[in-house]
């Protein structure tokens, strides 16, 4: 009879040696495991966001000319806008660059923009995160900001080596300083439930109390620039609720994100410029 | 050796489906979870130790890219291998219809077991109990869907590349 005990339970003391066995592997292990599946991966995602490209460039192919004109006239109206924006922001780069050097100020970290296909979305009620298909070859680093016309996307939170997994601001692994659209008090904003069948939503911490939102009247949040990754003012979503929080010293409450987010298939990674 | 290649090649074939078929659901708010079917096949039909290789195989590849621990899919694929290799001697394990089921419950187990550890990432993971519901429902009813065909694929791949699983041994007896 222990004998028989014995061979039943077998399996389960196999997987507990296994168990064990797989928390004693060294970390350098796991990280070579982790990074040699992924490489394995990438080309998968990166020849099926080709093909997605390939299907977007025959079916605009069908298109008549009267679309394809229509099209061009509209975009000539939409550089013309960028063309004064780019002239006004010329502008006020220099009134910057002129008011750092007058009154000493430090300079504000400069970024490149790095535009980059989206080639895999992967979202689930856990996390949020996207492949994109520019990596360590376009020189991405951890931590980049990476955004699109609507507004903050998320951060970079892994590098390889011609892909980057993008940690999406609806991400509850994700936390971001930001402030109340024309007030200077930060607080803060962390991703988290993302029902089904609807747009992501957020959290937002340490609200001041004199603050409110509702559905009718949302207040808009944008990134304080504080913490060093994402620069001042980039949009995050729009706050709909508020509640006073348990200790009642700051409001508590749910933010609105851009619906876009969840069909996103072109952003723009920000890399910080390096000082030197 | 070569079955386990053969096994991880199909393996490797629906994560890029199920992933493709996740990346074009995002505007929807569902995700599929498709566990059970990378570690059903080679639980009913393998020796142990290839099954936990497919089983750890199958883990890394769900590991990469998130945020949970590296190796947390591939421990729980490992474990629901050993525990439908300790029942397997009961069930008629070449029926297609009890196979379908315990990749079923295999699904659902492995779905609630790594929704369990991704709980800690949540501030609040009181508000998602209709999400974590419907990607549930979504992923069982289509695994029942799709599990004839990818079990079926399984075993024309090993019978293509000459290494079919073992045939059925007899009903476990103990001395």
């Amino acid at each position: 009879m222990p004998h028989r005990s014995f061979h039943a339970s077998r399996p389960f003391l196999l997987l507990g040696l296994l168990l064990a066995g797989w928390l004693l592997v060294p970390t350098l292990v796991k990280r070579v495991l982790g990074i040699s599946f992924f490489e394995l991966q990438a080309p998968v995602s990166v020849a099926a966001s080709h093909v997605r490209d390939l299907q977007d460039f025959w079916s605009l192919r069908t298109r008549t000319r009267h679309d394809l004109i229509a099209a061009g006239r509209d975009l000539a109206r939409l550089n013309a806008s960028y063309e004064v924006t780019l002239q006004q922001t010329e502008t006020l780069r220099r009134e910057v660059a002129r008011l750092e050097a007058l009154l000493r100020i430090p300079t504000l970290p400069g970024y490149r923009s790095e535009p980059a296909r989206v080639a895999r979305r992967d979202f689930n009620a856990w996390w949020q995160r996207l492949t994109i298909r520019k990596g360590r070859n376009y020189g991405i680093t951890v931590g980049s900001p990476v955004i699109f016309s609507g507004g903050v996307v998320g951060k970079v939170a892994e590098v390889h080596a011609y892909t980057a997994v993008v940690d999406l601001i609806s991400s509850p692994t994700l936390r971001i300083a930001a402030t109340l659209e024309g007030d200077s008090r930060p607080l803060s904003f962390q991703g988290g439930n993302n029902p089904a069948f609807g747009p992501a939503r957020g959290i937002v911490d340490y609200v001041p109390t004199d603050a409110s939102a509702s559905e009718v009247m949302p207040r808009r949040i944008v990134t304080s620039g504080l913490g060093g990754v994402f620069p001042a003012g980039l949009f995050i979503g729009e706050i709909t609720r508020l509640e006073t929080s348990t200790d009642g010293l700051f409001k508590t409450g749910e933010v609105r994100l851009d619906s876009r987010l969840a069909e996103l298939a072109e952003v723009t990674v920000l890399v910080p410029e390096r000082a030197d | 050796m070569r079955r386990t290649i053969v096994f991880f090649f199909t393996q490797f074939l629906l994560w890029g489906l199920v992933s493709q078929v996740n990346h074009e659901l995002t505007p929807w708010g569902i995700a599929l979870f498709m566990g059970g079917l990378f570690v059903g096949f080679s639980a009913l039909h393998f020796e142990r130790r290839e099954a936990l290789i497919g089983a750890f195989a199958a883990g890394f590849l769900h590991d990469v890219g998130t945020p949970l621990p590296f190796g947390t899919h591939a421990v729980v694929f490992a474990t629901a291998v050993i525990f439908i290799q300790h029942v397997r001697h009961r069930l008629n394990r070449h029926e297609g219809l009890i196979t379908v089921m315990v990749i079923l419950i295999a699904n659902l187990g492995l779905f609630l077991a790594v929704s369990a550890v991704a709980v800690r990432l949540l501030p609040d993971a009181g508000g998602l109990t209709s999400r974590v519901f419907s990607d549930l429902i979504a992923s069982q009813l289509t695994l029942a869907l799709v599990a004839p065909w990818f079990l079926a694929l399984q075993a024309k791949a090993l019978e293509i590349a000459g290494v079919a699983a073992p045939a059925e041994p007899g009903p476990r007896s103990y001395p």
